[in-house]
């Protein structure tokens, strides 16, 4: 009787993803997150949450996952630096186009906000 | 000796479903609450139909024209139904998937966009157009991907389960209120029929995907499967076990253990000895809206603890490395020997989405008249819910769940309405109690 410790790949555990199907799905969460989707990227490293705790298990996956939270960290550094730039600049910095640009304007020009 | 009693497992079954069920109906009458949502007489929806509900109508015009407009809902919920069981049996599986994923991405990137976005503009929240756009882009691409995927992680997939309900509930607080009782009720009358009548169309659908073992075409959330520790022979579900002594669950299909090794290492290798068998049986609740969910079915394999301890005598809970990992395809016949005892399995509870769907409006409704109402709602949906989940341990097979929650939400409503408002308002304000 053997024991052998399974490690999974994925955080489900024996629920998730096999180690064959997970390289696929790690290899295309990265690619996708460069189309302006950094949440993919966020999702990759959740996931597979386990290939980044155990550094030497599963080289294929690590390389992509890794990848993908190096770009997480850096499109959400740039945008959440915007975005706090454009709230907390207001005005003052913007002029009139901060008008234009904040989002409660856009949505009564564009009738967008339906529910209340 | 088990070291947890049947409540640890059993609870934790209960509580798969009912948590978030009440996190839905708390974040939509949270909602309600702070967008103040009123009703649009505006709007012609597939509920608007045949009567616009005006406020300063008499009373018999408003129940005749809401009752119209009830009938009128259900019809058209029926045939949408019928359609996508005509569509599930001539195998076009495929085609309604892609529809799913497409409708997803409607309601999360039109209908969740309008909320964000009377969120921004009732709190003014000083967020540009860019960054929002972005956002709501990410939230909806996954959001759709999480539908029908394999590859996303279980948490993920049940957190937009959840809040689609969300946005679906939201935008269907704003049907006038006479209306939203009456399909309310009509619904639960519906769901009873189309569930347990021999030709009703959520039956027919449950019993095609169950004897082609396939998953359902459909939304619906499922409760992580449970991994029990019990060590009874077979622990089963609890639920089944607490009723009826192990109604045996028996199934076909191939058997398949994997050890995992000690505790030491990651939580993932937290479960014992897993089996995970095929099941044919059917084991859930069920009900189906407008083509967006269809009733559940539990027909996954799933994994139990413990009893599979056969072969060598390992009696105790934890880390036992039972069986060797063994190859999907290989040993079938070998295990099955060792798993005589251990034939009940544990499976994920699921709920259709109309039903966080139609217990949120609920919810939402009696928000709007006040907090009590919303309290005596909750307290009644979730009985419900519970009596239903009940119910499904000893019938074993998909079981309607807005009939016995909606009618309790309404029964309480009106009565909180009726009796016990005046009785709090009055002793309240003369001090007399609260």
């Amino acid at each position: 009787m053997i024991s052998s410790g399974q490690v999974w790949p994925t955080i489900d555990g024996p629920l998730g993803l096999t180690e064959e199907a997970s390289v696929d799905y790690a290899r295309r969460f990265y690619k996708f997150g460069f189309a302006l989707l950094p949440w993919l990227w966020a999702v990759n490293c959740f996931y597979f949450w386990p290939v980044l705790r155990h550094s030497r298990a599963f080289p294929q996956i690590r390389n992509y996952v890794v990848r993908s939270a190096i770009g997480f960290s850096v499109f959400t550094a740039l945008l959440s630096a915007w975005a706090l730039t454009f709230s907390i600049g207001g005005e003052e910095l913007f002029g009139p186009v901060w008008d234009k640009l904040v989002m409660y304007n856009v949505a009564d020009r564009l009738g967008l906000a339906g529910l209340a | 000796m088990e070291s947890s009693s049947i409540l640890d497992s059993l609870g934790v079954e209960i509580i798969g479903v009912m948590a978030p069920v009440s996190i839905c109906m708390f974040l939509v009458v949270l909602l309600t609450y702070s967008l103040s949502v009123t009703s649009d007489p505006q709007i012609r929806t597939a509920a608007n139909l045949i009567y616009i509900e005006n406020p300063s109508d008499s009373a018999t015009v408003k129940l005749e024209g809401s009752l119209e407009n009830a009938i009128v809902f259900v019809v058209l919920v029926a045939a949408v139904t019928f359609v996508l069981v005509l569509l599930f049996y001539f195998n076009f599986t495929n085609f309604l998937k892609h529809y799913m994923r497409f409708s997803a991405f409607f309601v999360l990137g039109t209908m969740g966009g309008a909320i964000f976005l009377s969120i921004i503009q009732h709190f003014s929240i000083p967020v540009d157009s860019i960054t929002c756009f972005i956002l709501l882009f990410n939230f909806t691409i996954l959001g759709t991907l999480s539908v029908f995927s394999e590859g996303m992680p279980i948490v993920v997939r049940q957190c937009y389960m959840v809040v689609m309900g969300i946005v679906v509930a939201a935008w269907f607080t704003k049907l006038p209120e006479w209306t939203t009782w009456f399909i309310l009720v009509a619904l639960a009358l519906y769901d009873l029929v189309a569930v347990l009548a021999p030709g009703g169309p959520l039956k027919l659908l449950v019993e095609l995907a169950s004897t082609r073992d396939e998953e359902l075409p459909a939304m619906v959330y499922e409760a992580r499967p449970t991994v029990s520790r019990s060590h009874r022979g077979g622990g089963g579900s609890s639920l089944r076990v607490l009723v009826g002594g192990g109604g045996g669950v028996l199934d076909s299909g191939s058997v398949e253990l994997q050890a995992v090794g000690d505790g030491a290492a990651t939580h993932n290798l937290d479960y014992n000895a897993v089996a995970v068998m095929d099941i044919d049986s059917v084991d859930g609740v069920g009900r189906s809206r407008e083509g967006h969910s269809a009733s559940s079915v539990s027909s996954e394999p799933s994994r139990e603890l413990g009893s599979i301890g056969n072969r060598e005598s390992v009696a105790e809970e934890e880390m036992s490395p039972l069986v060797e990992l063994m190859g999907w395809g290989d040993n079938r016949e070998e295990p099955r020997g060792l798993v005589e005892e251990s034939d009940n399995i544990d499976r994920g509870i699921k709920l259709g989405l109309g039903d966080f769907i139609f217990y949120s409006v609920l919810v939402g409704r009696a928000a709007m008249y006040d907090l009590m109402t919303v309290y005596a709602c909750y307290l009644a949906i979730i009985s419900g819910l519970g009596c239903t989940l009940i119910l499904l341990s000893v019938y074993n097979k998909a079981l309607p769940a807005l009939p016995i929650s909606i009618m309790l939400g309404v029964v309480f409503y009106f009565l909180t309405r009726l009796l016990m408002e005046p009785f709090v308002v009055g002793v309240s304000t003369n001090l007399m109690m609260f």
